[in-house]
């Protein structure tokens, strides 16, 4: 008898622990994805912790970012992941595949959004620039156009790309030979190619920020294509680096929600905290990413805020996210065909 | 082998008896688990290279009639076999000095090998990447001694690839070969001598054969191993070194190509499984025992 009623016991008391656990984290919390590194690291403190002081909701941080598990989830209606930041052109094609849920832009104010980062499915997290880097100490001259990064005779040496597919590269490449930036859309890719092609042996390829960071601090590559904010964030280490904005090349991340994800409310006031002007703000000072509220700057240290890619407007080229969410699986394919070779 | 077999042998009596598992029954739980978690999930993924996009074997067309991709499988073998072969040949004096090394001094060593296991594997692969690269310690050294007058490509290449594995996968060969060369018996290479069998004939045909089963699980487990890596090839080689679990990710992760990833996912899985039959009919066993 007593052993019975301690037994009983003890099962009320773990289902109501495990009751009350449940009830406890699905009440107030939701997941924000990202893709680790410093990057994330802002958005924690930027957007998440001050979302949670002001609206008791915590956020927890996972990733990094993986499309196939975005996809994993939405099929099998496990979605764990509330708030996920991916890449623009990823965005528009998940949102057309029926993979994200529609923003409620009641919640979200997309009137000072710059609208260039604006679907139905998703909106701007920040925007960034591919631009020319350089290790001054390292080389008597620096390249300053896409053309001086694919001429070997001029600047010897090796030179460093992004390696995956992505905007970027190909645009680079056409630019340098001489495609008008207004014509360079749809990408010539045959040409692209045949440009990349004489300088392939050239090319060392970072495959994160961290990686293209040492590749130009040690000089291995003393020059090549960078996102501006791991430039801001080496030359701050004192590492004397020069940037060329010259025809830079923007792209942008986006904040989506993937379809059925459990704590949609959260999400939606979370994005709209994430894209304020405050928020946006925080985030460009800490980053060296250009922020998507066209109000942020005026919020911002002029000093900081003259460094960012929304401030290099002058010879600036968008790449088309449409365009790339349209032919991303087969410029891809092309991509790692022609790398492989 | 024989000979090694034998001293294995129990001597003893066998316990006495209390429970004798009759049947697979008790199994079962442990059964249905490793059916639902593992045999599942990857059954889903392997049906999805058939029926993504559309019903039908054009993954596998694509993948085995495209140059890109079998040159992708070429890297995976090469790189594989390298690693292997210079897995054995840098783990066979390792585990040989290893094993008649006096216990205090095996131990230190042992440590340093397992150590280097623990540690972080991209910290390890970052590690290689400083050092190997023509403004790494390695070039500066070697320029400065005068050796050479440009800096060796070691890094982005074939042979940052294969330096990087192979020191990931080196205490993966010393430890099998570790434990069949300390069961070798040291009076038989003693017979062996004074048979007449000079340093050479005593190697090749008596110490070689008997630690034959530890190196070949030891390189089995090396050569699967390094077919599905990916984290070192990717920071260590250049993209015309890509291997296959590299193409897998990109399908899965970024692509979100499920039917391709499966496809290249199943020809992965049965090379691996042909080769661990061949294991089994080679040497009859995984390796384990000698």
């Amino acid at each position: 008898m007593k052993i019975k009623t301690a037994t009983t016991k003890t099962a009320i008391l773990s289902l109501a622990l495990m009751l009350g656990l449940a009830g406890a984290s699905h009440a107030a919390d939701m997941v924000f994805t990202s893709w680790g590194g410093t990057t994330q690291d802002v958005q924690k403190s930027a957007w998440a912790d001050k979302f949670s002081q002001k609206s008791g909701i915590n956020v927890l941080q996972d990733g990094p970012t993986d499309y196939g598990k975005i996809k994993a989830m939405v099929e099998a209606k496990g979605v764990t992941w509330d708030v996920v930041d991916v890449e623009g052109d990823y965005a528009i094609q998940a949102g057309d595949k029926g993979m994200l849920e529609k923003l409620d832009f009641q919640v979200i104010d997309k009137a000072s959004l710059d609208p260039r980062f604006v679907t139905d499915y998703s909106v701007g997290s920040f925007y960034y620039s591919f631009v020319i880097g350089c290790n001054k100490d390292a080389v008597s001259a620096c390249p300053k156009s896409w053309a001086d990064l694919f001429d070997t005779a001029k600047f010897p040496g090796k030179r460093t790309f992004y390696k995956w597919s992505a905007p970027g590269v190909i645009e680079a490449a056409l630019l340098a030979d001489g495609v008008a930036a207004d014509k360079l859309y749809p990408l010539d890719l045959d040409r692209a190619f045949k440009k990349l092609d004489t300088i392939k042996p050239d090319i060392i390829w970072w495959s994160g920020g961290a990686q293209s960071q040492q590749l130009l601090a040690s000089a291995e590559t003393p020059f090549g294509s960078f996102w501006n904010g791991r430039l801001t964030a080496l030359a701050a280490t004192g590492v004397n680096v020069e940037t060329s904005w010259a025809q830079n090349i923007t792209a942008a991340d986006a904040l989506v929600v993937p379809m059925g994800a459990k704590n949609k409310d959260a999400a939606m006031k979370f994005i709209a905290y994430a894209t304020s002007p405050e928020g946006q703000a925080e985030m460009a000072a800490g980053t060296g990413y250009a922020p998507t509220n066209v109000k942020s700057p005026a919020l911002m240290d002029p000093a900081v805020a003259k460094t960012l890619p929304d401030q290099q407007t002058a010879s600036q080229i968008n790449a088309d996210m449409a365009y790339w969410a349209k032919h991303r699986d087969e410029i891809g394919e092309r991509w790692y065909a022609w790398q492989s070779k | 082998m024989v000979a090694s077999v034998e001293t294995e042998m129990p001597a003893l009596a066998p316990p006495k008896r209390r429970f004798v598992p009759t049947g697979f029954k008790p199994t079962l739980p442990a059964l249905i688990l490793v059916l639902v978690f593992f045999v599942l999930p990857v059954a889903i993924l392997l049906t999805r290279s058939v029926t993504e996009p559309v019903l039908g074997l054009q993954n596998y067309a694509t993948l085995l009639g495209s140059a890109t991709y079998l040159k992708i499988f070429v890297n995976t073998f090469t790189v594989s076999a390298l690693v292997t072969l210079f897995s054995v040949m840098i783990g066979f004096p390792v585990a040989w000095a290893l094993a008649i090394m006096p216990r205090p001094s095996a131990n230190i060593v042992f440590a340093i090998v397992l150590l280097s296991m623990w540690t972080n594997l991209l910290a390890r692969t970052y590690a290689w990447m400083v050092l190997l690269q023509r403004t790494g310690v390695v070039n500066k050294t070697l320029m400065g001694l005068g050796l050479i007058d440009q800096p060796l490509m070691l890094v982005n290449n074939l042979v940052g690839v294969t330096i990087g594995m192979v020191y990931i996968m080196l205490p993966f060969t010393i430890i099998p070969l570790y434990g069949a060369i300390r069961r070798i018996d040291p009076m038989i290479l003693q017979a062996a001598a004074l048979c007449g069998a000079n340093r050479r004939q005593a190697f090749t045909g008596v110490l070689l054969p008997l630690a034959m089963p530890g190196i070949a699980s030891g390189a089995l487990m090396v050569f699967v191993m390094s077919l599905g890596y990916f984290v070192t090839p990717a920071l260590l080689g250049g993209t015309a070194n890509m291997m296959l679990a590299e193409l897998i990710a990109q399908f899965v992760q970024s692509l979100v190509n499920w039917g391709m990833g499966g496809a290249a996912a199943l020809v992965l899985l049965v090379v691996t499984l042909s080769l661990y039959a061949l294991q089994l009919r080679l040497f009859g066993t995984a390796g384990e025992r000698s």
